[in-house]
């Protein structure tokens, strides 16, 4: 099948064309996951690059060791995908509990274009969110960046994090309630006055 | 997605977030597809796998193995331990290779093994 005609296709048909050894699906699948992997995974880790990229790199690995077994329609292959890299990010942080970037080490805008500044004040507030996630507990930042930055829904994170919908509400409204008393603080200091 | 009211402000953050998604460096990808490619199991084409797939699928699928190997295990069995109703209608000793004159190895070929 050609590369461009599988846009359309479903992860999980991707990955019974991998399981058959098709090189198109194996290229297609890996545009399309690696990235989000690598996202999820860099969120999870406090921005730490290569932690991420060994993280992504283990968790696609899996995936495709799992391939020729997957049981189609049991789940979907990002939710799998989302566990296992999670899982994998968490162990690695109790090995080496890291703390977040520095926020004094935020450079600075240094032209007055409003374009310029507007996107250095929108990496200090990723950057300061990043700073906040990385002082939740494990769980807590899972979920958070899993409902409001992946954009995922409650049931779908559930499945993932192997819990009931109510608790990943509980786990979320705790996490946003540990956010915001970190955040509030320097809501004036990163422009976010501009927005309202 | 529609999110409720954002009381809490943060919203702004996750969306300076989601804006500033992190990227891969091209060489990372270009390792991940490498591994993807080479991971892949092997196409199932040629080796003893797929010409058993071949005869199985030319002999009907796994029904057709399964009435093969039923016909083959009767077939040895009668070999082993013919019926005596059978001698009645074919004596055994008439039933001998050289009366039926199917040696499976005959002469002939012997001689064309020795070249």
């Amino acid at each position: 099948m050609p590369y461009d005609a599988m846009n359309d296709c479903e992860d999980e048909e991707l990955l019974a064309a991998y399981a058959e050894g098709d090189a198109a699906a194996a290229r297609a699948l890996t545009g399309r996951l690696g990235p989000r992997v690598f996202a999820h995974a860099m969120r999870m880790l406090g921005g730490d690059r290569a932690e991420a990229e060994d993280v992504a790199q283990e968790a696609l690995l899996r995936l495709w060791r799992a391939a020729p077994g997957w049981r189609h329609g049991e789940a979907k292959v990002t939710t799998w995908l989302y566990r296992v890299t999670a899982n994998l990010c968490i162990d690695r942080m109790r090995g080496l509990r890291r703390a977040g970037p520095a926020l004094d080490a935020i450079p600075e805008p240094e032209d007055d274009r409003p374009s310029a500044a507007a996107e250095m004040q929108q990496a200090a507030r990723a950057e300061a969110l990043q700073a906040a996630l990385d002082d939740l507990p494990d769980r807590q930042r899972q979920a958070v960046i899993l409902r409001h930055i992946e954009g995922l829904s409650n049931p779908e994170i559930a499945q993932i994090m192997d819990i009931g919908p109510r608790a990943v509400e509980s786990l979320t409204a705790r996490g946003k309630r540990a956010l915001e008393a970190r955040l509030l603080g320097r809501r004036d200091e990163l422009g976010y006055r501009d927005d309202d | 997605m529609t999110e409720r009211k954002d009381e809490t402000g943060l919203e702004a953050f996750f969306a300076a977030a989601r804006e500033t998604d992190p990227q891969p460096s091209g060489d990372f990808m270009a390792r991940l597809e490498a591994e993807a490619l080479a991971e892949r199991p092997r196409p199932a084409t040629g080796g003893p796998l797929a010409l058993w797939r071949q005869l199985r699928a030319a002999i009907g699928g796994w029904p057709g193995v399964a009435g093969l190997a039923t016909a083959c295990a009767a077939g040895i069995w009668l070999g082993v331990s013919p019926p005596e109703g059978l001698s009645t209608v074919w004596p055994l000793q008439e039933a001998a290779i050289d009366t039926l004159g199917v040696d499976p190895l005959s002469g002939f070929d012997l001689a064309m093994m020795e070249g």
